[in-house]
């Protein structure tokens, strides 16, 4: 069975490229657009890896993250930040919301996916 | 009297949350922005680089080639957007250091490596001479990264023959990092600007060779900013060496002075 990737991200632009790029790989992809959409579709279909924008309307990535992490039967699940906010700080404050790896914007598709199969061999 | 003082004591009180609040008010916007600016340019840059993989089918030579200036210049544009965002943030006194242990050695040899290219591509000797007893670190090994990366980049752009040398030593208290290149040199005159906003040494260069003129000055204010020194010796014809000097261990972050 392939691994599911559940993209959260508000633009569209950024998650037609997230999708075009995983097109060409076994992943499967589901979105959400902010961070309640995002929980939600955690509670429907557990991903197995999830690519977490920062700034969401609604819910911030930040705090979407702290909910997945705090809840037992999810916390395994990788969470990498997909932030522009890439001054000095952020990753730290990405970190201490408990996502596990982090990407600045604008990132390379390439090196993006290479972050994905870090976690998802 | 009495009266007097809690007039202007209150006074002082108000001017300055006024200042914390503006302060946070920029630091809001320079989030806001960096946000703004950097959104439509991750989607060209990341549309182009899935083109050129061929994502969408393959791609005649030709359009190959425009899109890989595409590509440069976007990210010509995002190296312009990170410096003015950059030197923003220190100038609303936005930019805090993250201080953790680093490896030196690690730092040259990460923008080594990430030069290499650039150096291959025009010909220039590029060499690193590491002292063998180098030891560990304390300080903001990303900053120092794009500092390092800033000499020799500068370096390498400015050099048309010869080589760029890297070398760091330490003493007991100090990291000794210089950038010798072989390129036209610097005028005193220019020197003395160099390290300013803005400014580069020969604008009619900045035409040919790019740049915002805006990265010495942000290493500049990053070696400070570790309580550390930058300079420049050079003379016209005879090359250029920036060098900085840099506490080993860097425990609280300089005040501007």
């Amino acid at each position: 069975m392939s691994n599911r990737i559940l993209v959260v991200e508000d633009q569209e632009d950024n998650r037609r490229i997230v999708r075009d790029l995983l097109t060409t790989t076994d992943y499967e992809v589901t979105e959400a657009e902010n961070g309640e959409e995002a929980l939600a579709s955690v509670a429907r279909q557990r991903p197995d890896l999830i690519l977490m924008d920062i700034q969401l309307p609604v819910m911030d990535g930040y705090e979407a993250t702290r909910r997945i992490k705090a809840d037992p039967a999810l916390r395994e699940i990788p969470i990498i930040a997909v932030t522009s906010y890439a001054l000095s700080g952020d990753e730290e404050k990405a970190r201490a919301a408990g996502c596990d790896d982090f990407v600045p914007k604008p990132y390379s598709p390439r090196q993006l996916l290479a972050k994905i199969r870090k976690f998802l061999p | 009297m009495l009266g007097e003082n809690t007039r202007l004591r209150n006074e002082l009180q108000e001017k300055s949350r006024a200042l914390a609040e503006a302060t946070a008010h920029r630091s809001q916007f320079l989030g806001n922005m960096s946000h703004e600016l950097r959104t439509p340019l991750n989607a060209i840059l990341g549309y182009t680089e899935l083109i050129l993989d061929d994502i969408y089918g393959g791609v005649p030579e030709p359009m190959r080639r425009v899109l890989k200036r595409i590509e440069s210049n976007g990210k010509h544009l995002l190296g312009l957007i990170n410096d003015v965002l950059d030197l923003a943030k220190i100038e609303a006194g936005q930019l805090t250091l993250t201080l953790a242990e680093y490896s030196m050695a690690e730092v040259v040899r990460n923008v080594f490596s990430a030069v290499e290219p650039l150096a291959a591509e025009k010909k220039l000797a590029l060499t690193v001479d590491l002292a063998a007893d180098l030891p560990g670190g304390h300080g903001d090994e990303r900053r120092l990264t794009q500092v390092l990366l800033n000499l020799v980049g500068n370096a390498i752009k400015f050099t048309d023959s010869g080589e760029v040398a890297i070398a760091a030593a330490s003493d007991n208290r100090a990291f000794h990092v210089s950038v010798r290149d072989t390129g036209p040199g610097i005028t005193p005159a220019d020197q003395a600007r160099l390290f300013q906003e803005f400014q580069q040494a020969d604008n009619s260069l900045t035409k040919k060779k790019g740049g915002t003129g805006l990265g010495l000055a942000i290493s500049k204010r990053i070696i400070e900013m570790h309580g550390g020194r930058i300079r420049v010796e050079s003379a016209p014809g005879r090359g250029s060496t920036f060098s900085f000097t840099l506490p080993i261990t860097v425990t609280q972050q300089a005040r501007r002075p």
